[in-house]
């Protein structure tokens, strides 16, 4: 009998093409959000209004990500911005295989900013890269503070989290001191935002934040 | 996490190798899982037995190591244990991003003959 040392990593498939994806996003200096959330948090609405204030500056693309129906892409390319549907028929999350289909059949060239709305899963999408430069985590006042707590993980590995349906939360038991504690001891250098997407409130503060990071992007390639 | 889908990849992982390596026949296989990783070994042992079934690991037991996570502070570069919810440095008091170990899921080894 003979043991063999393997060592080899089990989302490996997944991670190849991954990093394929990034490769070439970054070939083509475009900065790659990858957007979560529960269903109905607001990730569609806030990328309504970001697009809506940015894209005479900028160029935007979109990756749908649902299970079923073009509803979101639908609302998106009302916007004037191309954007890609990817139905899973079934699947909570996307993986580098979905996407890599999408950027072919996206125009990458003068692209700034690619937003990828996952399906909407507090659980999953966190688990698998798809070649983005950062994870945003919308969270709602209507879904309660101890979700963070409660799914942790997606809360860890976001690099900015939006606190959306600000303009309801005197009409739940939403706790905000809770909330920035368990976010502090769970991923202090998270960004933080407060919005309300019905309301256009706090919008322009994730918009200045989002072009610094795109600009930064833009400068580390040059 | 998608236990299923992750011991398929395991069985394919395993079945390259052991065709590589000329084996007829695996007996064990061991995997190290990180406790960050979010993946739950009662269920891989289960979908383990199912999965295996007809091909050349059949029979053959699964040993799952798992990986406590730990940080290493940036600043003063001590180790120490982590969970979700406590990541200060002992020494500095200061959040630490920097996890060393804990969402591990990889393959280790396996024998066979």
């Amino acid at each position: 009998m003979s043991k063999i040392k393997i060592v080899t990593n089990i989302l490996q498939t997944n991670d190849e093409i991954t990093l394929k994806n990034r490769r070439l996003l970054d070939e083509k200096g475009i900065y790659v959000i990858n957007l979560m959330s529960s269903p109905g948090s607001g990730k569609t609405s806030l990328l309504e209004r970001i697009i809506a204030k940015l894209k005479n500056d900028i160029n935007i693309a979109v990756i749908e990500g649902d299970i079923y129906t073009t509803k979101d892409a639908m609302r998106i390319e009302a916007q004037g911005v191309p954007v890609v549907q990817i139905n899973t028929g079934g699947a909570c999350h996307l993986d580098g295989q979905m996407i890599k289909d999408a950027l072919n059949t996206l125009t990458l060239d003068n692209i700034d900013l690619l937003v990828i709305e996952n399906v909407g899963n507090l659980v999953c999408p966190a688990e698998f890269e798809i070649g983005e430069n950062i994870k945003i985590c919308v969270l709602s006042t209507t879904e309660g503070n101890d979700k963070p707590s409660k799914y942790p993980l997606m809360f860890e590995k976001s690099g900015a989290i939006i606190l959306n349906k600000i303009d309801l939360i005197d009409y739940t038991d939403f706790d905000k001191k809770e909330f920035y504690k368990d976010i502090k001891s769970l991923n202090a250098n998270a960004d933080i935002f407060e919005t309300s997407c019905s309301k256009n409130q706090g919008i322009d503060a994730v918009c200045v934040w989002l072009l610094s990071k795109i600009k930064n992007k833009k400068v580390k390639r040059k | 996490m998608h236990e299923v889908s992750i011991i398929q990849s395991v069985i394919k992982i395993v079945l390259e190798k052991a065709i590589e390596c000329n084996l007829t026949k695996v007996n064990k296989v061991s995997l190290k899982i990180g406790e960050l990783s979010g993946v739950m070994p009662e269920c891989l042992n289960f979908a383990f037995k199912i999965g295996i079934m007809d091909t050349m690991l059949e029979g053959s037991t699964l040993e799952i190591e798992k990986v406590s996570a730990v940080a290493q502070c940036i600043d003063c570069k001590q180790e120490f244990p982590i969970d979700h919810f406590n990541k200060l440095c002992p020494c500095c008091n200061k959040f630490c991003s920097n996890i060393i170990r804990g969402y591990e899921l990889y393959v280790n080894t396996i024998e066979g003959d």
